[in-house]
């Protein structure tokens, strides 16, 4: 019983972050129907700057959130401006082997720039360990958790309750339609892939204080990130929310029982299963995807 | 037939008959590896672009079967000394059997799942290699009984078999094209609606698309892990044979038999050269970085791949000035004629 109440909290803490990691990318799916295969690298490109950020100049991964949002925000924009944006209005399978190639661009600098070697963001509070009864809480894994709620909150509120969210919820319904309206929706896009990006550039100094990162570990990522917005529909927000929890929890529970190598085999069983039993996951719609 | 078609026809056989008769003029252990891998790429590449190029679906599940090839294959020969070069068909379908299922399950929805279950895929088949420690050895890996046969011919042995490969990937990708199936799978890519709308069982034809390209994967794979003599799940997965066969076929073009052929001997002996010039610390990753480059640039400028883009080019370079009237006419020949001459 220990256990399970371990796994739960464990769970609800590492969905917290896969939350996170997720919204961006069925955000970009949404405006522009694109799976954004180098979303994982990105995440872990942002854990390296935060490494070298706390090593090399001494800034907290918690403040380097800050800036790595804003630089991977223009980088962003640039990379859907002036490569994607061409490639999605023309061929949608261009686009998606060009974040492929993005991908691997990441990756290849990585391994060139800090070699191939395990790195971890290491602070003065990274083997803090709480002891409730009998549960232990990592304290990273709490700060983690906290910051995604927050940054989670600001998204949704960014998207929600603002004329820049909601022409982009506009797009994200329908394209052409919010053309019509007035939305500008190439500008949209290039502001929807910069936030994407951004959000996933603030789950990178999160992640690589508890998870050991090295350059191709965004595989691992981006394999759990797909089974969580394909259960929770793509492109939908709340989904995508829903999916990161009971995922989070399931892959948490899952390793108290079997060796953790199989732990990502947990994202695949759903995956297959949501695509067999309800192949829109939970809030998408049916036929959407095919837009 | 005119002297025209029987050249349009019979041109392979020329660089063909020149392939055959490279190795009795002695081709050394470094040429006779590059035109292995050139050949093993090829042939992948020409069967992913069955699936990629001329239907439209990108799979990412052809390097999990080139892996999964590579342990079906070495198991079968470390547990029961079935020599591989024999069974690599039988892999081949042994593959192609299991990615129906898994078409089956990735083609339900239109769109994005078909790449998301593909990767998934390819993640999974991984895990598998790296977790049966029972069966595959986990990353210590297989060590493969060796070929019995003199090794001065083992490198020209490899060779013709891939080059046999290769030519009834070619084969087998011409027919298509030709074929009453081919032109269903490309009315699949250009509006799956209207394929559907005029009877074609566009769920049947997606499945079989993608059970002969897997088929190429999953024979390539077989082939390699006896060329190495070992498996082990970092090799056998290395995500650059993924972007290998994909960058090929889109910088040779999608929507040309020869476009992957094309790619996969211009892009393979240049990587090699490259990787022997790059300092060795960090050769693979620059490597990486480069061809994810290439994949981004050609997909950006140049899409239609080289075979398209040429013919096109000389197409306009014929045909220099178009009287305003027949402009319609001439624009809607082109591409069905560049179509054709693929």
């Amino acid at each position: 019983m220990v256990l399970l109440i371990q796994g739960l909290v464990l769970g609800v803490l590492v969905g917290g972050m896969y939350a996170l990691m997720a919204s961006g990318l069925t955000l970009i799916f949404g405006v522009m129907r694109l799976i954004n295969i180098a979303h994982a690298a990105i995440v872990i490109f942002s854990s390296y700057l935060s490494w070298t950020l706390l090593t090399s100049v001494g800034i907290d991964p918690l403040l380097s959130i800050g800036i790595l949002a804003v630089v991977f925000f223009i980088g962003g924009a640039l990379i859907q401006a002036g490569i994607l944006s061409a490639l999605v209005d023309k061929d949608l399978s261009l686009a998606l082997l060009a974040t492929l190639g993005i991908a691997n661009v990441i990756e290849g600098t990585e391994g060139a720039l800090w070699t191939s070697t395990f790195h971890q963001v290491n602070t003065s509070y990274t083997d803090i360990t709480y002891h409730v009864g009998d549960i232990y809480i990592p304290l990273v894994m709490v700060i983690t958790f906290a910051v995604s709620v927050v940054l989670l909150i600001l998204l949704f509120g960014l998207l929600n309750y603002t004329r820049l969210g909601r022409a982009i919820r506009a797009t994200t319904q329908n394209r052409s339609v919010a053309q019509l309206v007035g939305v500008n929706v190439s500008r949209i896009t290039i502001i929807a892939f910069g936030i994407g990006v951004a959000v996933a550039a603030t789950a990178g100094p999160l992640i690589g204080m508890y998870y050991p990162f090295y350059p191709n570990s965004h595989w691992g990522w981006i394999g759990k990130l797909m089974a969580i917005v394909v259960l929770g529909g793509l492109g939908s927000f709340r989904g995508a929310m829903l999916a990161a929890l009971i995922l989070g929890i399931a892959e948490q529970v899952t390793i108290l029982y079997i060796p953790a190598d199989w732990a990502a085999m947990v994202f695949f069983v759903f995956l297959f299963a949501v695509l067999i039993v309800r192949p829109q996951g939970f809030f998408g719609h049916v036929g959407r995807e095919s837009l | 037939m005119t002297a025209r078609r029987a050249v349009g026809l019979l041109w392979p056989l020329v660089p063909l008959a020149i392939l055959i008769a490279l190795p009795f003029n002695g081709l050394n252990d470094f040429y006779l590896d590059m035109f292995y891998f050139t050949f093993t790429y090829a042939a992948m590449s020409v069967g992913w672009n069955i699936i990629g190029g001329f239907t439209g679906y990108i799979s990412l599940a052809n390097l999990g079967f080139f892996g999964l090839g590579s342990y079906v294959a070495g198991l079968f020969l470390y547990y029961w000394g079935w020599p591989i070069l024999l069974t690599a068909p039988l892999v081949g379908f042994i593959c192609a059997a299991l990615a129906a299922g898994l078409g089956w399950i990735a083609l339900r929805t239109k769109g994005p799942s078909f790449v998301i279950v593909t990767l998934a895929f390819t993640f999974i088949a991984q895990m598998l290699a790296l977790n049966l420690k029972g069966l595959t050895k986990g990353s210590a890996g297989l060590y493969l009984p060796l070929l019995t046969i003199d090794p001065s011919y083992r490198g020209d042995l490899f060779y013709y078999y891939m080059l046999g490969v290769l030519v009834l990937a070619v084969v087998v990708a011409i027919g298509i094209r030709r074929s009453r199936f081919g032109l269903g799978l490309i009315a699949i890519r250009e509006d799956e609606g209207k394929a559907e709308g005029s009877g074609i069982n566009t769920n049947l034809f997606k499945i079989l698309a993608f059970m002969i390209s897997i088929w190429f994967a999953g024979v390539a794979g077989a082939v390699h892990a006896q060329y190495l003599n070992y498996v082990d799940p970092d090799l056998a997965f290395e995500l650059i044979i993924m972007l290998n066969m994909i960058v090929m076929a889109l910088l040779g073009s999608r929507s040309s038999v020869w476009g992957p052929v094309l790619g996969a001997f211009i892009l393979f002996p240049l990587q090699n050269f490259l990787v022997y010039w790059l300092p060795s610390t960090i050769a693979g990753q620059i490597h990486l970085a480069l061809l994810g480059v290439v994949l981004i640039l050609v997909a950006r400028f140049m899409p239609e791949g080289l075979i398209t883009t040429g013919a096109n080019l000389l197409h306009r370079v014929r045909r220099p000035v178009v009287p305003e009237e027949t402009a319609p006419a001439v624009a809607g020949g082109a591409p069905s004629e560049t179509r054709r001459a693929s």
